[in-house]
């Protein structure tokens, strides 16, 4: 499990290109738009109606004592009840929907364009940040294009409904009004700002917060060894305490905030009786035009306030949408070139034609590297981890391509290839064997899709993996839990074999484990392993000294270079890294057999 | 504790929450506000006085209606009138105000109290609670539950003050005014509650479902991601994006249900709380008509009426969220329940010179297991939960050391060979006291370990482990992590070149200021370790323990760390836990292990003469050394099979 602490910081103001790229989203739904902007106007203009109907029922109905016209104001409110629910059911559910749908889009746009991006994103951008962006940017954008249009043509209607029908009430209040309106939209504004600045402080301190509770529980015993409890919850107390401040200072400025506006609205509805009861008097305005005032301005707070919270949200939801763009502009480095081909299979043959690569400027991984092998050939390669090993293993796959030199399979130059032409001719089995969530039987069927269940049983029988399977007590229906978790590291090494097997490459590419693995699993990942070897090009990442030896070919890989190249018996009797190597090795083995070594792991109780 | 912190809060956040925990949840909860009570109830007060100016603004428009502008009196009152709308919105707004910051106070105040105390409880819990508390679940408990109950003090326990304060102010108002009037406007009042409790509970049923399912669609993304290079091996992009696909619709229909159960729920709560102001409207206005009530009345009447009708309709949201906010209480009281071990009782005083000499006698070590929280978050769980509770009675303490005995000198080095398990880890575990031995007797400079405080003793031993666990700060802060005083760079600088580490930390860009870790370098296991040796040097402790490690490097940073360790070693007694006969070989005291016993004791010279484990195991490392020189002699000779050896010693 990966914790992502960091939260990101906010730095976006208004951009009026990512707001239209926001926008393109919602153009092949612009009739749902337009269907629930309808609606919520339908519903916005209504509720500033119904006030204007009370008035009328105040001053038309019970006033004038007219019960006729009462009942029919009674009765129009009634329909327009029923109207509004109509409306409220509409914009619901057409701007819910078209969120959905929105994020459904914008999470299938992403995932498929991370399918095509090149390994050197993924090097580059963790999965976290990756997945923030799938998840959580992708629903703010939603909820940006649908409640945020929602609420603020709610706000904007109600607003101006409002002050059209206090106009036909009296233009003079109206005016009035009107000219409180905007002090209280600065107002609201201003405080929303300041709020959503607390409100990001309070986010980011807790996810240092949750980091340091992170630290503080996995490394407990050196925190005990050290007696370090004192110092570390004063230095946590720093933090929480911001966090206590941060929050504070934001819960006051909310605290604040309603009943200044609360305080203004006063003073208008105080201007309103005492100018309108004077006009009362005169002729002017109606008792029930008093009261109509007096809802309106009550209830203006709402909207205004709301206005002030969406824009705030907006330049949140601006700053995602920047995020996920930077990731839909991304471009893969590897493409296939215009009339790549795809021959139909591969002999085998691989050649490394003076090839240096760096993943970064100045910092060659490889140099000047050549190498030349036979269909068929089995190559081990060895040596310190950074030396390069999985580098070349990468290039041929083509995962990077040379930043100088060729690469040619079948002496071919592999650019000139389809990447599917050279992937999907190509084994691999990984050190740390990765399995999606789902079946035995799904996990071996990844390598070939078409595969029949006889296919997946034959393949996993090849790579010695039928037995364990049998064991389990759904077989091949075995659920492997989230990463495969459920199963041990050396079952899900079988497995990722027998998925190599049953793919049947051309070319097989092989890291081996390093973890140690009970001996009978042991012994079967060795069967498996020669049994998929068997008639392939081969390149293996060695850590197992009887893989190395069974090898045609030795490679000792340091520093980007083939320091030392041969057969083990040649490589012995020159004495030279492979000699610190293998003996290295062969002593540790030995240890390990003789049951010597058994607490390699790290220490527990 | 905090100089930076406001002296008064810094007192009600300082006391021990034990006592708070309560079994009802409900009782838990105000325990838990200890400090901030008054605060609270004050929110809650305000909020009721909140209610009742506003109710007073419709009294003062049916006095407005009927007195001066009906009548046609008091037209010179108006700027008076008007000034008291002013007024009555400056008590509203104060009190709003008011309940507003005592709120939060109340609410971030408790919490940040929790915060600190889960976080020093969890660092002061024994380690058999951490055994058997997977990270993940306890982060989820003092993070997400915390947070759950933060929002039960700062907006679900005063939306209910709220609404219920609403409800009866307008309630007792309207009664006062006209009791049918005021029986009539809550006739739709149980249905729009019921409506809402059934409503919310159901769509909570199904948010959890949409939830789940986009739990589903990250866990595929993440699976995707991390087997990146399985994808693009395979070529399954095609594959992948079809997989995606299908999980991300199957979210685009939950949401849709869930929408279209809002969609139907908001109109149809709407007509309800419609009807029932339209109800009172019409009634009222009959009556106004009738000239059983005046105009103002009839104005005051659907004024209030509007603030019982309305908030009720989110009554039911409160009621599920707070139900979710007390199983969130249940989750931390349960971990504060748990017993913190005692660091700082000992009869011996704090500032005795430790020299080093360490005594077993007969010591007896049994593991006691902690029963792992419960999680009462769903039904399901609470059944398995009482098959757990059996269980958890039952955890039988696990026997790990029997009579073990030995003693050594100040300064001596014992090793400590044996296999996984023997009990080499648990004899320093008791020595540290991260456990606590039954029977038998451990001193430390002939004084009962018991007798010690755990901080001094601890204080005293340093440790370096084979894997060390480092802390994502810089590496200077790394170093002088153990060192309970003001450090000097210089200072830090001499462990680190002791540690041989200097050297290579220079190479960083930012040299000591390097944050180790994934937001900064990531530091080979053997450079680990030499920080760790750096750090224990700072510590500068009498007592030393090596789990040797050298096994997992390589020859040259194998000699680095071997000269480190000779900086380190002279002078301590040290402990090595040690796999290898080359590594112990000098030691003064060897301590060969076999399932928690001590089977053989002695130094090298006399081991090797006894029959025993010590010497097969000698003979063995031999065997090794003359198989390699063979092996190397005839490289083209086809060794042992490995394979073979292997299954054969291991069956």
């Amino acid at each position: 499990m990966s914790y992502e602490f960091e939260e990101e910081e906010f730095t976006t103001q208004f951009n009026g290109r990512v707001l239209m790229r926001i926008l393109a989203f919602l153009k092949p739904y612009w009739y749902w738009v337009l269907g629930f902007v309808i609606m919520i106007a339908g519903t916005s203009v209504t509720d500033s109606y119904f006030t204007y109907l009370s008035k009328l029922i105040v001053d038309e109905g019970i006033i004038a004592q007219n019960s006729e016209r009462l009942r029919q104001l009674l009765t129009t409110y009634g329909g327009l009840a029923i109207f509004q629910a109509l409306t409220v059911f509409g914009f619901i559910y057409l701007a819910g929907v078209l969120g959905e749908r929105v994020q459904y889009d914008i999470r299938r746009k992403l995932f498929n364009h991370l399918q095509e991006l090149s390994f050197s994103y993924f090097d580059k951008t963790p999965v976290g940040w990756i997945m923030s962006r799938v998840t959580s940017d992708s629903q703010r954008i939603a909820e940006l294009v649908t409640w945020g249009l929602v609420d603020s043509t709610w706000s904007i209607l109600n607003i101006t409904t409002s002050l059209i029908f206090m106009a036909i009430i009296n233009w003079r209040l109206a005016l009035l009004v009107g000219c409180i309106v905007p002090v209280m939209g600065a107002i609201a504004f201003w405080f929303k700002q300041r709020i959503l600045v607390y409100f990001r402080r309070v986010r980011k301190l807790n996810s240092k917060i949750t980091g340091a509770y992170n630290e503080s529980i996995t490394g407990v015993r050196v925190v005990k060894a050290q007696v370090r409890e004192e110092k570390n919850l004063e230095e946590f107390s720093f933090k929480t305490t911001a966090m206590y401040k941060s929050a504070y200072r934001a819960a006051w400025l909310s605290a604040l905030f309603l009943p200044i506006i609360q305080i203004i609205g006063a003073f208008g509805v105080g201007g309103v009786v005492w100018y309108g009861g004077l006009q009362v008097q005169y002729g002017d305005i109606t008792i029930g035009g008093v009261q109509a005032f007096l809802s309106y301005l009550t209830f203006m707070m709402w909207p205004i306030q709301d206005m002030a919270r969406v824009y705030a949200e907006m330049q949140q939801s601006i700053a995602s949408s920047e995020r996920v763009f930077s990731l839909i502009d991304a471009q893969p480095d590897v493409v296939d070139q215009d009339g790549a081909i795809d021959p139909g299979y591969i002999e085998g043959e691989v050649t490394f034609e003076d090839v240096t690569f760096r993943y970064e400027e100045g910092k060659d991984v490889l140099q000047n590297f050549n190498l030349h092998v036979r269909p068929g050939e089995h190559i081990a390669l060895v040596g310190p981890t950074g030396g390069g090993k999985s580098t070349i293993v990468n290039l041929i796959c083509r995962f990077y391509e040379p930043t100088e030199g060729v690469i040619r399979i079948d002496g071919r130059d592999y650019t000139g290839l389809t990447q599917r032409a050279i992937q999907s001719r190509i084994g691999m089995v990984l050190q740390t064997p990765h399995l999606f969530s789902g079946t035995i039987r799904d996990n071996i069927r990844y390598g070939h899709l078409d595969a029949t269940d006889e296919d997946v049983e034959r393949a996993a029988q090849i790579a010695h993996a039928h037995n364990f399977i049998m064991e389990l007590e759904n077989g091949y229906d075995e659920d492997v839990g989230e990463g495969g978790n459920l199963l041990s590291v050396g079952q899900k090494q079988l497995i990722s074999i027998a998925r190599a097997v049953l793919a049947d490459p051309d070319i097989l590419i092989m890291d081996e484990a390093t973890s140690s693995v009970d001996t009978l699993t042991e012994s079967y990942i060795q069967m498996g392993m020669d049994a998929v070897m068997e008639g392939r090009t081969s390149f293996v990442i060695a850590h197992r000294l009887s893989t190395i030896k069974r090898s045609d070919r030795i490679l000792v890989i340091e520093n980007g270079k083939i320091a030392e190249r041969g057969t083990h018996s040649e490589l012995i009797r020159a004495g030279g890294h492979y000699y610190d190597l293998y003996t290295r090795q062969f002593r540790r083995d030995r240890e390990q057999v003789y049951g010597l070594y058994g607490d390699l792991s790290p220490s527990t109780a | 504790m905090n100089r930076d912190i406001d002296p008064k809060l810094a007192k009600k956040i300082s006391f021990d929450l034990k006592d708070t925990v309560a079994e009802n949840r409900l009782v838990g909860l105000w325990r838990l506000m200890k400090g901030f009570r008054w605060l609270y109830v004050g929110a809650l007060v305000a909020i009721a006085i909140g209610a009742l100016a506003r109710s007073l603004t419709y009294r003062l428009i049916q006095f407005v209606v009927d007195d001066v502008l009906g009548q046609g009196l008091f037209m010179d009152k108006l700027p008076w009138v008007g000034l008291a709308f002013v007024g009555l919105a400056a008590v509203q707004g104060g009190f709003s105000y008011l309940q507003g910051i005592w709120t939060a106070q109340t609410a971030e105040g408790t919490t940040l109290r929790l915060r600190n105390y889960l976080y020093d409880h969890l660092q002061r819990l024994p380690f058999a609670f951490h055994d058997y508390n997977k990270t993940g679940e306890l982060i989820q408990r003092v993070t997400s539950d915390v947070d759950a109950l933060r929002r039960f003090y700062a907006d679900q326990a005063i939306s209910i003050g709220r609404i219920v304060a609403l409800f009866l102010v307008n309630f007792l108002m309207l009664l006062q005014l006209n009791t049918r009037l005021a029986l009539l406007s809550i006739i739709a009042m149980p249905m729009i509650v019921v409506m809402s409790y059934l409503f919310f509970g159901r769509v909570a049923k199904a948010y959890d479902l949409y939830q789940d399912q986009e739990a589903k669609l990250s866990t595929r993304l993440q699976e995707n991601l991390t087997g990146v290079r399985v994808v693009k091996a395979f070529a399954r992009q095609p594959y992948e994006m079809e997989k995606f696909d299908g999980e991300n619709w199957e979210k685009y229909q939950l949401g849709k249900k869930l929408l279209i159960m809002h969609a139907l729920y908001w109109p149809v709560s709407d007509i309800l709380c419609s009807g029932q102001m339209i109800l009172v409207m019409a009634v009222g206005a009959m009556m106004a008509l009738r000239g059983e009530i005046t105009v103002g009345t009839y104005m005051a009447v659907t004024g209030m009426v509007v603030w019982i009708v309305w908030p009720m309709r989110n009554l039911g949201r409160l009621i599920v969220q707070v139900s979710t906010g007390l199983v969130s209480y249940r989750r931390i009281a349960d971990v504060i329940d748990r017993i913190r071990e005692d660091t700082f009782t000992g009869v011996v005083p704090e500032d005795t010179a430790v020299r080093g000499a360490v005594s077993f006698e007969n010591v007896n070590f049994a593991y006691v297991p902690e029963p792992e929280l419960r999680d009462p978050k769903t039904q399901e769980q609470k059944d398995k939960e009482a098959l757990e509770q059996v269980t958890a009675e039952d955890l039988e303490p696990i026997p790990v050391l029997h009579d073990v005995s030995f003693r050594c000198a100040p300064g001596n080095v014992i090793a400590l060979l044996g296999s996984t398990g023997s009990g080499k880890t648990s004899i320093i575990n008791l020595l540290l006291r991260f456990y606590d031995y039954q029977s038998g007797s451990i001193k430390l400079d002939g004084i009962e370990l018991r007798e010690y405080s755990k901080a001094l003793l601890r204080s005293q031993i340093g440790i370096v482990e084979q894997e060390p666990f480092l802390f994502s700060r810089s590496i200077r802060d790394n170093i002088a992590y153990g060192a309970r005083r003001p450090v000097t760079q210089e200072e830090v600088e001499a462990a680190a070149k002791a540690a041989a580490i200097h050297d290579i930390i220079c190479t960083f860009p930012e040299g000591y200021d390097t944050i180790v870790g994934e937001k900064g370098v990531t530091l080979s296991g053997g450079q680990r370790q030499r920080v760790a040796i750096a750090r224990a040097l700072l510590k500068d402790p009498r007592i030393l323990v090596l789990d040797d490690a050298t096994s997992s490097v390589d020859t040259e940073t194998e000699e680095q760390i071997q000269e480190a360790l000779e900086v380190l070693i002279p002078g301590r007694t040290t402990f090595i836990i040690a796999h290898r006969i080359q590594t112990v070989m000098n030691a003064d005291l060897i301590l060969v292990l076999d399932a928690g016993r001590i089977i053989q004791a002695g130094t090298h010279a006399t081991l090797v003469q006894q029959e025993g484990l010590y010497r097969q195991v000698y003979e063995i490392q031999s065997q090794i050394e003359e198989e390699v020189a063979a092996e190397i002699r005839s490289p083209d000779h086809v060794v042992v099979d490995d394979l073979v050896a292997t299954t054969r010693v291991g069956a």
